[in-house]
């Protein structure tokens, strides 16, 4: 029941974040590898007539979705039950709505700090940790106000 | 999302926490069209900041010039070149460490933030952790301990976020304990709770001796940690501690958790029925529900450690956990309940994307939860008609979870599931594998057909699957055709009766293997071994290879499998095709074959010879053409071949043929290979089957499709699968294997006693009621009853819990933890009901019952331990006692059952008698036991009030005393002691008082073995306590 690693990546595989949460591989080129066949994976797939979910490897699994041109990626156990990383992808994109006020790519990529620290406000040691988004968005703008 | 945006507008957030510098290097990375620019660009920047922090370096001693503002700017420019270009650049930017650290050390939330940030990406490589890992750690505990709660939370943040990456902040104790520390702190913010809940499980996740190391640590810190779901108020630390408890559950010792299961039921209850109900009292806070549903957060989690904490119908003997027969009944209910709700939500119409979403979650979690529940057929029928009615849904991924849902359920449940799946939908699931374009959805299907496929509807299955894997407008991936075969395999040996049918599929799949990439060779080579195993397959398999063999395109599989059988059994089809023939076919096929179907071939070849020798010309030709192969062991085996036939030749007879190609013997491997390669298919679901008809579990397949066939040869072959064995289990045998060398549990073993524990457990074994316990907070009354006359070795025992306080006591929770719970255990815990409320008011009481069932002698010593968890007043309390439960407690007085009792004559006789058949066994003698504090000066006491002290005690325990007055000081005792399972035993004591205030007890029994030390062991309490 946790989270092995969120990623997030725009159409064209290039990474916009990405949060290891257990150790994948002491080899780094390996997970350089692995994020980039997740994105072979996951981009090749229609999303019309595929589900959500997709094996990766013998241990890992990807619960995806695309929000216009970005990916949001986490990777679970194979026995984890899917749908509830789902709500999790789907809270994150919605408190990242709220924080930059209707979201895109490029909030993304110009205040990727911002983005770990909405990310570590609300998944730490791979497990979510708030789910209110009122006490989020409360917490996180006087975060953000701290000098 | 879309880019409408422009550059300007891109940051709405307040202007102070944007770094001007940064923005400006990532808007001129994005310009840069070219990857070539970029990388100009990028190592630009890398050399300017690194002249920068050169500087910097030169000028340490006097003030910071390069100033917290232009540190954290570099930084952050370091982190963005390192996420952008996919992590590859980390080389270049390491130099950059040194000055990350400095941030850590700023008093600048800001500044301090961009550090930890960085290094938490960082702190995937072990070169950095290596090292920067000594100067973190110390600006952690700083931080840790600080007095600003920011700098606390993101000292936590980090130690959640990498304490996973490497091992070295869960090795060093000062962090492990001060993360520790704010989590047990009352004065600690919910906000920094949570967060080191969270923070403290990464910590767990690298290395379990924090908690494991040191036994006292182990359970002051566990209960600690459980007591912080004592804030039924607050969902929101809930949230986050579960998790935590989950991992203890499963990786440390789940029986601390046990007793967490009204609470847990509770949260479930509250957020699916009482949450989701539209009545106007519900009073449930905003929290339990959310996008109008229940919290599927709180549900999965509870779920999850709810299914950790149950035990599963098929692990019934793992100890620690609770079976579902021992929880109370109305838990049992409330969480029936839940799923039965779960289920009317999830079939709901929902508009709201969002809301699907958590519907679905709640469904398939509590759905795939319910077969631990111990359901009715019914129950499970119904579940499994909720969930096909969701086949047809238009979402894709809610058939995929249906699926899931499906086979899981197929598995765990068994045949009530299957029935109600196969019988009603089986149409449905074969128009899904057609139609559907997923190949993670098709492989779903597939393994839901595997689970249910019987003796019944083999066939129809197996066409299904073959028509799929036949069908060209499947152009699924190969693998997954492949797959299928496999299945396929398993299926038609595992149910087919038909011997015709199963040959003409085995070999159909076989002749498949050339059109599609399939390429098997444990396919065709466990058909091989069936068929020699089975002689009513001999002739059958031999003829329908020929007609393969004899179109034109013949896959590699058909040809090796017919070079192997037809090699063998030739001879009895000669009626159909004549030995020269067979050859004359074989040396077609042998150009187009590849080399280890060439190498079979000649094998083949020398064994038609053998058979044969009238086609010995055309043979020697073949090899001796073969003697020039390039391939060294085809060539290799031509030379043998043709060497072994002159020699034939030579002496006159086949003999050494004969010898060498003896007939095969039947094939005794145990297992199907081919089981290895279910691939995600849940743990049971290769055996569910057989669960259902335990005739063919015990036999094995070839063997069956024989004597179906009326053969009258039965043969050995494969065992039916080892069923795999998932983590829960593991992680259990892990957990029980930790027993001590008697058998007892640790977990028992390990329980740290109240210090006065054992007034009231002696005053358990001469009294039937009283108290048991008391404290300046709390009291035990006990209460010890026979419910059934017929069974004085099933005792009900009631318990009452009161506050002693002028406060409320809230949060009470118990455990009942026998000395055993596995291998044959001496003494059962049954019916366990909850305390009657987990909060009891001042001078208010709680009650609970439970009851034992003895089975077989035990030592007193060991009866259960009862473990009480409260709070009061801000502290948390855990009370450990031993409720005693003696040989003795199963003695019935003789004033109930006037028979029993002996007169003088009749106790010598017996006495006798026992000494003549068992002689010093089953005796056990004890001397000099002191009376207790209760008979003060003792060596003032006369005679009479001496024995007068000891009848009473005696009697009160439910012993017989023979009335006598030849032997003055002695007390001639008997009585019956009672067990379930080995039924009762006779008992005889001779009770002598000493002068000097010391009494000798010897005590016979009717049993060899440690029962009269019991006896007397529970005697010794009484009189000494």
């Amino acid at each position: 029941m946790a989270v092995q690693f969120i990623l997030c990546f725009n159409k064209q595989g290039v990474v916009r974040l990405v949060r290891w949460f257990d150790v994948h591989s002491s080899d780094p080129q390996r997970s350089q590898d692995a994020i980039a066949q997740i994105y072979r994976l996951i981009s090749s797939r229609d999303h019309k007539h595929q589900s959500n979910f997709v094996e990766f490897s013998d241990s890992t699994k990807l619960i995806y979705r695309r929000y216009a041109g970005l990916y949001f990626v986490m990777g679970v156990d194979l026995l984890d039950d899917e749908p509830i990383y789902l709500c999790h992808i789907h809270l994150f994109v919605e408190v990242l709505d709220a924080f930059f006020g209707n979201v895109c790519e490029l909030d993304i990529v110009f205040n990727f700090y911002k983005v770990y620290m909405i990310m570590d406000e609300m998944f730490i040691g791979g497990e979510i940790q708030e789910i209110s988004k009122d006490m989020l968005l409360e917490r996180l703008s006087i975060l953000d106000r701290l000098d | 999302m879309d880019r409408k945006k422009t550059l300007i507008n891109s940051s709405v957030s307040n202007n102070n926490s944007t770094i001007k510098g940064l923005q400006l290097f990532i808007a001129d990375l994005r310009s840069a069209q070219q990857a070539q620019e970029q990388e100009k660009r990028i190592q630009s920047e890398i050399v300017k900041i690194k002249q920068h922090f050169d500087a910097a370096k030169k000028k340490q001693g006097n003030h910071d010039r390069l100033g917290g503002y232009q540190r954290k700017k570099y930084v952050a420019k370091l982190a963005y070149i390192y996420i952008t270009s996919n992590t590859t650049k980390l080389n270049e930017i390491l130099f950059g460490l040194e000055q990350t650290v400095e941030l850590l050390k700023s008093s600048i939330f800001s500044e301090k933030f961009i550090g930890y940030m960085t290094l938490e990406l960082l702190y995937e490589r072990s070169e950095v952790v290596a090292k920067v890992n000594d100067e973190v750690n110390y600006q952690l505990m700083k931080d840790l301990s600080s007095s600003d709660d920011n700098f606390v939370m993101l000292a936590l943040n980090f130690v959640g976020v990498v304490g996973e990456l490497t091992n070295r902040l869960a090795y060093n104790d000062d962090i492990t304990t001060g993360v520790f520390k704010i989590l047990r702190s009352p004065t600690s913010s919910i906000y920094l709770k949570k967060k080191s809940a969270l923070s403290f499980l990464a910590l767990l996740k690298s290395n379990h001796s924090i908690l494991t190391e040191d036994l006292q640590r182990k359970q002051l810190w566990i209960q600690r940690i459980l007591s912080l779901l004592d804030d039924t108020e607050n969902y929101r630390l809930t949230l986050a501690t579960i998790p935590l408890i989950d991992f203890i559950a499963k990786y440390i010792d789940p029986s601390y958790c046990t007793r967490l299961l009204p609470q847990l039921t509770e949260i479930l209850y509250n957020c699916v029925v009482v949450g989701t109900s539209r009545s106007s009292d519900n009073q449930f806070p905003l929290e339990y529900t959310f996008a109008n549903m229940p919290n599927p957060w709180l549900i999965t989690k509870v779920v999850s450690l709810l299914s950790i904490l149950i035990a599963s119908p098929t692990e019934r003997d793992s100890g620690s956990l609770l079976q579902t027969n021992n929880i109370d009944n109305e838990l049992l209910n409330k969480l029936r309940k839940c799923v039965s709700v779960a289920i009317e939500l999830g079939t709901r119409q929902a508009q709201d994307p969002m809301e699907r979403i958590v519907q679905n979650t709640v469904l398939f979690s509590l759905i795939n939860f319910a077969s631990k529940l111990d359901p009715s057929d019914e129950a499970i029928s119904n579940s499994v008609t909720a969930l096909c009615s969701l086949l047809t849904s238009k979402e894709i991924n809610i058939r995929y979870l249906t699926l899931d849902s499906l086979v899981k359920l197929c598995s765990s449940s068994g045949k009530p599931a299957i029935d109600a799946v196969r019988y009603k939908n089986l149409d449905m699931i074969f128009h899904l594998l057609n139609t559907e374009r997923d190949s993670s959805i098709v492989r779903k299907v597939v393994d839901l057909l595997y689970t249910f496929t019987d003796v019944e509807n083999v066939k129809i299955i197996v066409d299904g699957l073959l028509q799929y894997i036949l069908s060209p407008k499947n152009l699924a991936e190969p693998q997954i055709k492949s797959d299928i075969a496999v299945k396929i395999a398993i299926l038609t040996e595992k149910y087919a009766t038909d011997i015709n049918w199963f040959v003409i599929i085995s070999l159909q799949l076989l002749s498949l293997t050339s059109n599609t990439t399939i390429n098997d060779d444990e396919i065709w080579q466990r058909l091989c071994q069936i068929v020699v195993n089975n002689p009513s397959l001999h002739r059958i398999t031999c003829e329908r290879l020929v007609d393969y063999l004899c179109k034109k395109q013949a896959s590699e599989a058909i040809i090796k499998a017919a070079a192997f059988l037809l090699g063998e059994y030739s001879s009895l089809i000669t009626d159909r095709i004549s030995s020269a023939n067979l050859f004359t076919l074989f040396a077609e096929k042998y150009f187009s074959a590849p080399n280890v179907a060439k190498a079979m071939i000649l094998t083949t070849m020398i064994k038609l010879y053998k058979t044969s020798p009238e086609i010995g010309s055309n043979v020697i030709k073949f090899f001796q053409l073969e003697l020039n192969s390039l391939d060294i062991e085809l060539q290799t085996r031509s030379f043998e071949y043709l060497n072994i036939i002159q020699l034939a030749k030579v002496n006159g007879n086949t003999d050494i043929l004969q010898i060498l190609f003896e007939p095969m013997p039947p094939f005794n491997s145990k297992s199907n290979p081919l089981l290895k390669r279910l691939g995600s298919l849940p743990a049971s679901a290769g055996s569910t089957t057989l669960i259902n008809t335990p005739s063919e579990a015990s036999s094995s397949t070839p063997d069956l499709l024989s004597k179906r066939a009326n053969s009258s040869r039965s043969i050995m072959v494969p065992m039916p699968p080892p069923s795999r064995r998932n983590t829960i289990d593991d992680a259990n045998s892990k957990i029980s294997s930790s027993e001590d060398f008697s058998g007892k549990d640790s977990y028992y073993s390990r329980q740290i006693l109240a210090p006065n524990w054992r007034e009231g457990f002696t005053r358990m074994i001469s009294h039937k009621q009283g108290v048991l316990f008391t404290s300046s907070l709390m009291k035990v009354f006990y209460r010890i009853t026979t419910p059934d006359a017929q069974q004085p070795y099933v005792f009900h025992i009631s318990l009452a819990f009161i506050n002693l306080t002028e406060w409320e006591i809230t949060g009470l929770s118990t455990q009942i933890i026998p000395s055993k719970t596995q291998g044959n255990p001496e003494y059962l815990i049954l019916n366990i009901n909850t305390p009657s409320t987990a909060t009891i008011g001042p001078h208010k009481r709680a009650e609970q019952s439970y009851e034992v069932s003895i089975r077989k002698p035990f030592d007193v010593e060991d009866s259960p331990i009862l473990a009480i968890h409260f709070k009061c007043g801000g502290s948390t309390n855990t009370i450990n006692l031993k409720t005693a439960i003696g040989m003795t407690t199963t003695l019935i007085s003789s004033d109930v059952n006037p028979s029993m009792h002996l007169n003088l004559a009749q106790f010598i006789s017996r006495w006798k008698t026992l000494s003549d058949a068992l002689g010093k066994e089953g005796e056990y003698q004890k001397s000099g036991i002191k009376l207790n504090k209760d008979f003060r000066k003792v060596e003032t006491i006369s005679l009479e009030d001496g024995l007068l002290l000891l009848t009473q005690t005696v009697k009160r325990l439910g012993f017989d005393i023979v009335d006598q007055t030849s032997v003055r000081s002695t007390l001639f005792v008997s009585g019956i002691i009672h067990t379930k399972s080995e039924g009762n035993f006779g008992c005889l004591m001779k009770i002598q008082y000493q002068v000097n205030g010391s009494v000798n007890v010897t005590c016979k029994t009717t049993t060899a073995g440690p029962l009269a030390k019991y006896i007397v062991e529970c005697i010794k309490n009484v009189l000494t306590k």
